[in-house]
């Protein structure tokens, strides 16, 4: 069903490669994509590229903006101004090409309590056009996946969150979508389900462009290339989570643990210059350094100390987001 | 146009119709069946023939217009509402490759198949019950209002669900708009008993047309030309509308 859409795919994205340059492997653009509601500006003139294949996350407080931007992707929306590409095809003009090539896990269930777990995903194969013979293997083959076969003949409102999201995700991808928007997919799912779904993600990964919003930094670090931090409708940083952890500026924080006489060597290093920072709990002290060259002279200041431990503490993608978009709550 | 979307989404309320038609029917008939019992047989010595037949064959078709076409009202306002608002499968269907159009088509048509439904099962009700016995050309002549009258109040509901947000509003509509609408236009009692110049208003309404339409082909034998033309034309009218405001509500 795909092949078919194809040819014209490619006659219509290569007129779009001579008004826009663009890479023939960019899966989505977003340029200069404006959304307002009333004075509200939930996307102030955002610019965004998803390579093709890859699994890209996109991070932000709540209310930056992320769920307005997935549904101008999705074709559920416009923008009020700017302009956005999925697979080369216009948002604005080829709404149903997208959608054909398009798997969307909303970030509210959005599923038929009145048809069974079998039927919800019946109803879509239908709505994309495949045939009985076709959708009812796919279908077969996604509730063994996501452990849902045993319960394929029941009503999804006597399903767990956790499963009714599996069933969400499997009924977005019924048709083999080419690129998979997933709006908070593993939120409210235990460990183990989040591991499920992040499995499957992972393995389909390649074939097909993922592009997802999380509020779990763990999740976005474990499965995506590239990570995109967004706050106010603006994109504030991307890249992958090595470089995101980069651009922390600041030296290096060690822990160093000692046997004893913790206090007498941590008042030494306080008098340091190059210490910015010291925190000292039970027998284990943190300092911030202001350079990691620092480093060096803090070892010989700790000449006949009893050491336990030097170590360095890896930065998180959390400490990175936190101070990118501040500490304070969204209402 | 391609309709397989629409038929997919018909199919599915179709579905879940079917699952629930028992209680539904028992729901949907007991009403008018109530209505018919209390005027058509406790009131009829009191009141007499009106229009030269008795009481209970002068309110009977009007019974069976009045269910068919408050079903459909109700399925489609409620069912709009619920997958709007509460469910949001209008917005699953929507990143799927159908059109806007084949959505609303969708309800509309699920909103008239329960008329349809609805209206015939408490036609055969009335129909075992009573002595009326109509001709067959009588009433296929009556389909000829009860389609369009369905489809009528079908877009009328799915109008209704589209602009209302809160459930509250879509029972204020239905007892200030449609309930009045359909018991001025003639389901007790004979247009005559009102003064010319209200009747002569009265006549415009659709709900007149789909009426005083149906009681003259299935009572008189008579079929109105212009009351059926109005009515097609009410249906066609409402048809556009909720299309459209479907439409840009869903561009909003
Ligand atoms: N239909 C709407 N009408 C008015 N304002 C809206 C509407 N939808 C979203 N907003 C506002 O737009 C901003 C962005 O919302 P959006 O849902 O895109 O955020 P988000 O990043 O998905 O947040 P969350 O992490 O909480 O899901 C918010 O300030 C929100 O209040
Ligand atoms: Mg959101």
């Amino acid at each position: 069903m795909h092949r078919d859409i194809f040819p014209a795919y490619h006659a219509r994205s290569c007129h779009y490669n001579l008004l826009f340059p663009m890479k023939a492997d960019t899966a989505i653009i977003a340029r200069a994509v404006t959304k307002r509601y009333g004075s509200l500006t939930a996307l102030d003139s955002f610019d965004l590229e998803v390579e093709r294949g890859t699994i890209f996350a996109l991070l932000g407080p709540n209310g930056a903006g992320k769920t307005t931007l997935i549904r101008i992707l999705t074709t559920l929306m416009r923008p009020t101004s700017g302009e956005a590409f999925v697979s080369g095809l216009n948002t604005a003009r080829q709404g149903r090409e997208i959608r054909r090539q398009i798997g969307v896990v909303p970030q509210e269930n959005s599923l038929d309590r009145y048809l069974t777990a079998r039927e919800n995903l019946e109803l879509h194969a239908r709505l994309h056009t495949m045939e009985p013979k076709k959708y009812r293997r796919r279908i077969d083959e996604l509730l063994e996946l996501f452990g849902l076969a045993g319960r394929q003949h029941d009503f999804p409102d006597t399903f767990s969150g956790g499963m009714q999201r599996r069933l969400v995700v499997a009924r977005a991808l019924i048709h083999e979508p080419m690129v998979l928007f997933l709006d908070e997919p593993t939120t409210g799912l235990d460990p183990q389900s989040r591991r499920a779904v992040w499995d499957y993600i992972r393995s389909i990964a390649g074939r097909m462009t993922i592009f997802l919003t999380t509020h779990y930094l763990e999740e976005a670090e474990q499965l995506c290339e590239r990570i995109a931090i967004m706050d106010h409708g603006r994109l504030i940083t991307i890249g992958s989570s090595a470089e995101l952890k980069a651009q922390l500026t600041g030296g290096a924080t060690y822990e160093i643990e000692f046997a004893d006489r913790a206090e007498l060597f941590a008042e030494a290093l306080r008098r340091m210059s190059c210490v910015g920072g010291l925190e000292i709990a039970d027998r284990v002290v943190t300092v911030k350094l202001e350079r990691w060259e620092c480093l060096a002279e803090v070892v010989s200041a700790l000449n006949g100390a009893e050491l336990r431990r030097i170590s360095l503490r890896e930065r998180t993608l959390e400490e990175v987001f936190i101070s990118l978009t501040g500490k304070g709550v969204r209402e | 146009m391609n309709l397989r979307g629409a038929i997919a989404i018909w199919r599915r309320d179709m579905l879940v119709l079917r699952r629930s038609i028992f209680s539904e029917l028992v729901a949907v008939v007991a009403y008018p069946l109530t209505i018919y019992l209390a005027f058509g047989i406790g009131m009829q010595g009191y009141i007499g023939p009106v229009d030269g037949v008795s009481y209970g064959l002068f309110i009977a078709p009007g019974l069976i217009t009045m269910t068919a076409v408050n079903a459909a009202y109700n399925e489609s306002v409620w069912s709009l509402w619920f997958h709007r608002k509460v469910q949001f499968t209008i917005e699953s269907y929507r990143v799927t490759p159908i059109s806007v159009s084949e959505i609303v088509i969708a309800k509309i048509l699920s909103g008239f198949s329960h008329g349809l439904v609805k209206g015939l099962a408490v036609a055969l009700v009335i129909f075992a019950i009573t002595p009326f016995r109509f001709p067959l050309t009588s009433l296929v002549a009556y389909l000829a209002f009860l389609i369009p009258g369905s489809a009528l109040f079908s877009c009328a509901g799915v109008i209704s669900g589209t602009l209302m947000d809160k459930p509250e509003t879509i029972g204020r509509v239905e007892a200030v708009l449609i309930m009045p609408l359909i018991f001025m236009s003639g389901l007790f009692f004979p247009l005559s008993s009102y003064p010319p110049a209200v009747a002569s208003l009265v006549r415009l309404l659709p709900t007149t047309a789909l009426f005083e339409g149906a009681r003259q082909t299935l009572v008189n034998g008579s079929f109105s030309i212009p009351f059926s033309a109005s009515l097609y034309l009410f249906a066609a009218a409402a048809f556009a509308a909720a299309l459209l405001i479907f439409r840009s509500k869903l561009a909003e």
